[in-house]
């Protein structure tokens, strides 16, 4: 809790400290048709989502929505790749417009930054060492349980995540740590747990994607069923421009509609998590 | 002693006492340590027979054999001549280092297939981040040392505000202010300049320091002298003060190239594609990092070396007043 008000927080308080970080009405999209160019802030490291193949291009199920979009708006794509610390915190000032990273919609998040457009439904999991005697979400009560930084398996960690995406459900919270163990990613996390049942941590909270990926790799750990929650990760932008908004929107909503969401899920994870789960 | 003299003396490591405690320390210190499932007890294996069934009895045989080994190799050591003698140590610590990442069991195709591309992108962006931010900091240290030793209570004020709160701050809440606070000004500036930006500052702030103590270790009737022979501020400078006070300034220097190289992996967090930032995320996807961060390591340490050599290479050039 005390680290998570660390960076995430040092630079947030930057972006509501001066200004709110508002967008004015159609200058995001303005900037956009006048430079014709796309800026997306996606990661090397965000599993399928996005990461670099080997001839170190983007790839990934967030990049190419991120592509289809720009095509949509008839403009260049260009990527950046900001930390998320800086991504969730807001007050882009410009450099970039989009920001893929499946972001949840928290009530936090929804004062800086506005959510146009769900893209993926995805769960997120407990994960245990495979030595692990836990059956079930409600066993780690009171274990020490590691979670990545500003991630809403954090927040759900230390029960404060506060859902603000449509139709949400009140999270339930199934156990209650004894510790949480905050990690910069979540791969740092994954070998900490390697480690041993209960030698550094007793579990991980992810995204049950990623913890597949870590298993697929060699990784001796076990995804504790069933899944913790679901949570949609949708496309962030700056909060304030209701035409770049509408837009994205109806770019998204194209792409739900005729089947490429679904496809595109099943090619990048196996799952189709686009439909609502 | 210190320092070199003719004087002929029995070597440290001949000495039957000085032997007999770096065996206790050693047997000591492997005993502590369980090496029987390794290479080592593998090795052994002839002596203690299966490594894992020998207990106590293969322990203490192996760390015996080591304790044996390390005495036999300093005794050995101390007849060479001193520059066989720095060789040969290097030689041995850079083989122990290699095996000890051997354990790690990491994955040599990875790193052929990824090095290319951590040298292309990401050695050329540290380079030049480094470059540029060194080059900016010695500007900057230059004149807020000349601030800081001038009489002028204006400039003098500037400079030390400005050495204080640079040194004072971490560097990662500078590149930060500097990323997210320049903003609120109206001033957006992208992610490269402002980490050297970051790096200048900071550095610049500890060389101003540097150059300041090695200015003013220099006598002051070095400048009475040249003052009474006529000489202006900037002939006492070129001529009589900096020759004398380089060579005191060049070794605080390097060390601070060397960590300033290092310090631009902070630039990272705001996704600038240098060596860190690379070495971060290359392997997250398939799991592969420790791979790159040790291939990262290492690069960082043959960049460091280089910087190395070349501070000694200068050391040499203006310390030349000091050999015999």
């Amino acid at each position: 809790m005390i680290k998570r008000l660390g960076t995430a927080a040092f630079a947030a308080s930057f972006a509501i400290a001066a200004w709110t970080g508002a967008a004015t009405a159609g200058e995001v999209l303005d900037r956009v048709q006048r430079t014709k160019t796309l800026t997306v802030a996606v990661g090397t490291d965000w599993g399928a989502g996005s990461h670099l193949d080997e001839s170190h291009e983007f790839v990934g199920y967030d990049v190419t929505i991120a592509k289809q979009i720009a095509a949509s708006l008839g403009v260049e794509v260009k990527f950046v790749t900001p930390s998320w610390d800086l991504i969730a915190a807001g007050n882009w000032d410009g450099r970039w417009d989009v920001a893929m990273g499946q972001m949840t919609p928290t009530k936090e998040r929804a004062e800086k930054l506005d959510f146009p457009a769900t893209y993926i439904w995805g769960p997120t999991s407990a994960v245990i060492h495979k030595d692990s005697k836990a059956t079930k979400p409600s066993d780690l009560e009171g274990k020490v349980v590691g979670v990545t930084s500003g991630v809403t398996g954090e927040a759900y960690a230390n029960h404060n995540l506060a859902p603000a995406w449509l139709n949400a459900d009140p999270i339930t919270y199934q156990f209650k740590p004894g510790k949480v163990k905050t990690y910069g990613t979540s791969n740092v996390a994954f070998d900490d747990l390697r480690l041993g049942d209960g030698v550094r941590l007793d579990a991980v909270i992810a995204d049950t994607s990623i913890a597949l990926d870590a298993i697929k790799a060699g990784y001796p750990l076990r995804v504790l069923e069933p899944a913790l929650f679901n949570s949609p990760g949708d496309i962030a932008i700056q909060r304030g421009d209701k035409e770049f908004s509408d837009k994205i929107a109806a770019a998204v909503k194209q792409m739900k509609d005729d089947g490429t969401l679904s496809r595109l899920s099943m090619k990048w994870y196996g799952v189709d998590y686009s439909k609502e789960q | 002693m210190l320092y070199q003299d003719t004087v002929e003396s029995e070597v440290l490591v001949h000495k039957p006492w000085f032997i007999a405690a770096m065996f206790a320390v050693v047997l000591a210190v492997f005993l502590m340590v369980n090496l029987t499932g390794t290479t080592f007890g593998e090795l052994m294996r002839p002596v203690i027979g299966a490594p894992m069934q020998s207990g106590i009895y293969g322990r203490v045989a192996i760390a015996f054999v080591i304790a044996v080994m390390f005495c036999v190799n300093i005794v050995l050591i101390g007849f060479a001549p001193l520059k066989a003698q720095i060789g040969i140590v290097w030689i041995e610590l850079l083989a122990l280092f290699f095996s000890f990442f051997k354990a790690f069991n990491l994955s040599m195709p990875f790193i052929w297939e990824n090095l290319p591309y951590l040298i292309t992108q990401g050695v050329v962006t540290t380079i030049y981040v480094s470059a540029v931010s060194l080059i900016c900091a010695s500007l900057i240290a230059i004149i807020a040392a000349i601030a800081k030793l001038s009489s002028n209570g204006f400039a003098y004020a500037i400079a030390n505000f400005y050495t204080s709160f640079f040194r004072g701050l971490p560097l990662l809440m500078q590149i930060y202010l500097i990323y997210l606070g320049l903003p609120q000004l109206g001033i957006v500036i992208d992610a490269v300049p402002s980490g050297i930006l970051a790096l200048s500052l900071c550095v610049g702030a500890y060389m101003t320091e540097i150059f300041r103590a090695g200015i003013q270790s220099i006598d002051r009737g070095q400048w009475e002298a040249s003052r009474s022979m006529g000489f202006g501020f900037g002939l006492t400078m070129r001529r009589i003060i900096l020759p004398q006070a380089l060579p005191v300034i060049i070794p605080p220097m390097g060390n601070t190239f060397i960590s300033m190289l290092k310090d631009s992996s902070l630039v990272s967090v705001l996704g600038v594609w240098e060596l860190t930032f690379l070495a971060r995320t290359l392997g997250q996807p398939t799991f592969h990092h420790m791979e790159m961060l040790i291939t990262a390591s290492l690069i960082y340490w043959i960049m460091s070396a280089c910087l190395e050599v070349g501070q000694s290479r200068l050391e040499r050039h203006f310390g030349r007043s000091k050999v015999r």
